[in-house]
């Protein structure tokens, strides 16, 4: 009966996945998912629920309403935060079941190297993602980078100390301490723009971390599920690194970017106002807009939104460029612009626009720079060179609505400021919009 | 469910390659619930901690430990479908 179960929780748990694919069955995969896992966790009680004493069942319920309150009150905007939490919090509770496991038993040898690669994966992953919500708080900075390059040797190291030593108590609780700051300062030296990477890669251990306590307890489910999650994120963590043309490992030894390295111009930006945006985008047929980290900061999207209705009133074409890294994790922009009720049809990716932009009358771009910079194209000593870019510089006209003149991430000067096409309007995303659409009323 | 190691190995292989063939072709659009739904998944490592509950013996520190698993994991499980399930939402409201 119990196998039967397990059986059916596993392949709802593989259609979950596949229907994750498409916008139109994605909110089926959520309830297939949460059924598999219900079915699950179930037959994980073998229909005995007496072994079971109050404190185990008053922390299921009191954890999983917290989960329920947690998730509702945070506002979309954090999400990348609270993802990256629920994420740590997984990642933690692999890391303290294989302690559980080290500590309590006399493992078989080859137990005791998974119970201590799924301890080490799983507390790296539960510090390091406390650190990514911090840095994407931004309450953290970057930290010395020589110093974890020389801890993070000691990682992969500590899981083959069983070759050698006998496990006891304090050796178990040193591993622990090793990866736990293993993973504060690993996180710690990667800069917030490469967090979509990060919290993408952390996903995927978690779900290695409870494949690896699969082992240990002997169970087919959680192997299945675990590998499930721990593939579907390294597919999304490639997926970054390639919009960005760096590796994993380049990405993971951090240290890029946060720096100016070069931020001069040779000559000044013509900066434009409201009024003069207005009249432009009332005389343009095509618009396309690029949101930016910058939007959701500023938290523009609500302004974005009434721009969009005010534009497609006048029937002039909106479109929406999404650059695979723009924001903090995954889907960032995406995610922010259907919060307002954006169709998901006016989203486009980078692949699907880039030929679009050299008849596109007007391009907007809200708060990014180093993904819409050319020199990704031209320039081969810059730091982004090869990055697939948006290549908006080919539009007929583009505004960049943007605070300064600093340089994005990457450090560098983004000569598309100062392009013959293109006008700066130096304001905070949402203030600039507004006037705007203010500025609309009086054309 | 019980298994030879290399059955298990033949199983995370699949899984794993399964995993990665659906997830390929994902667009843009789905990376965040993709994302936020794969992370409430990896709550399930909460059936380990169900499975050694039982078994710990008595050891309170053990106990508390497990009892700290089953928390973390519960709050995976709950809150990641629950906010997936409200980005889903908003996707939705546009069909």
């Amino acid at each position: 009966m119990i196998e039967i179960i397990l059986l059916v929780s596993a392949i709802l748990f593989i259609f979950a996945l596949k229907l994750f694919g498409r916008p139109s069955t994605a909110h089926r995969a959520n309830t297939f998912a949460m059924l598999a896992m219900a079915l699950a966790v179930f037959s994980a009680f073998n229909f005995d629920f007496s072994k079971y004493d109050s404190a185990f069942y008053i922390t299921i319920v009191v954890s999983g309403l917290l989960g329920v309150l947690i998730s509702k009150r945070v506002q979309m905007t954090q999400m990348p935060e609270l993802v990256g939490l629920f994420n740590g919090f997984g990642g933690g509770a692999s890391g303290a079941i294989a302690y559980v496991e080290l500590s309590g038993n006399s493992l078989p040898i080859s137990d005791v190297f998974v119970a201590i690669f799924s301890m080490v994966i799983g507390i790296f992953t539960f510090s390091g993602s406390l650190v990514a919500v911090m840095k994407l708080r931004g309450k953290l900075n970057n930290f010395n980078k020589k110093l974890a390059d020389i801890f993070s040797v000691f990682l992969p190291a500590i899981i083959l100390i069983p070759v050698v030593l006998e496990m006891d108590d304090l050796l178990i609780e040193f591993i622990i301490l090793v990866s736990l700051i293993g993973g504060v300062i690993r996180v710690a030296v990667i800069g917030g723009a490469d967090m979509p990477v990060v919290i993408a890669f952390l996903n995927s251990l978690s779900g290695i971390a409870a494949m690896s306590a699969g082992f240990i307890v002997n169970s087919i489910i959680l192997i299945v599920a675990g590998a499930l999650v721990g593939a579907s994120g390294i597919i999304l963590t490639l997926l970054m690194c390639t919009a960005m043309n760096r590796t994993l490992l380049d990405v993971l030894k951090g240290g890029f970017g946060g720096t100016a390295i070069n931020n001069e111009y040779e000559k000044d930006p013509t900066s434009t106002s409201p009024e003069d945006v207005a009249i432009q985008l009332s005389y343009a047929e095509s618009v396309v807009i690029v949101p930016g980290y910058g939007m959701a900061v500023a938290q523009a999207q609500a302004a974005v939104k009434e721009l969009t209705n005010t534009l497609k009133d006048k029937n002039i074409e909106v479109k929406f460029a999404i650059h695979p890294v723009a924001g903090r994790m995954p889907g960032h922009m995406n995610v922010l612009l259907a919060e307002v009720d954006i169709d998901y049809e006016d989203m486009f990716t980078l692949e699907d626009i880039n030929s679009e932009f050299s008849s596109t009358d007007v391009v907007m771009v809200l708060g990014a720079n180093d993904v819409v910079n050319p020199l990704a194209r031209t320039d081969e000593d810059s730091p982004i060179y090869g990055m697939p870019i948006l290549d908006v510089d080919l539009a007929k006209q583009v505004i960049v609505i943007k605070r300064s003149m600093s340089p994005g991430y990457a450090g560098i000067a983004n000569p598309l400021f100062i392009n013959d096409n293109a006008k700066m309007l130096f304001t905070d995303a949402k203030e600039g919009l507004e006037n705007i659409i203010k500025s609309f009323e009086l054309v | 469910m019980e298994a030879t190691f290399l059955l298990t190995l033949l199983i995370t292989f699949l899984a794993s390659f399964i995993g990665y063939e659906l997830i390929s072709k994902i667009p843009q659009t789905l990376h965040t619930p993709l994302m936020s739904g794969s992370n409430a998944i990896s709550g399930i490592t909460l059936i380990a901690a169900i499975l050694i509950y039982p078994e710990v013996g008595e050891s309170q520190l053990l106990k508390i430990i497990v009892l700290i698993a089953i928390a973390f994991a519960t709050l995976n499980i709950v809150g990641g479908f629950s906010v997936t399930g409200r980005i889903l939402e908003m996707f939705k409201k546009n069909d």
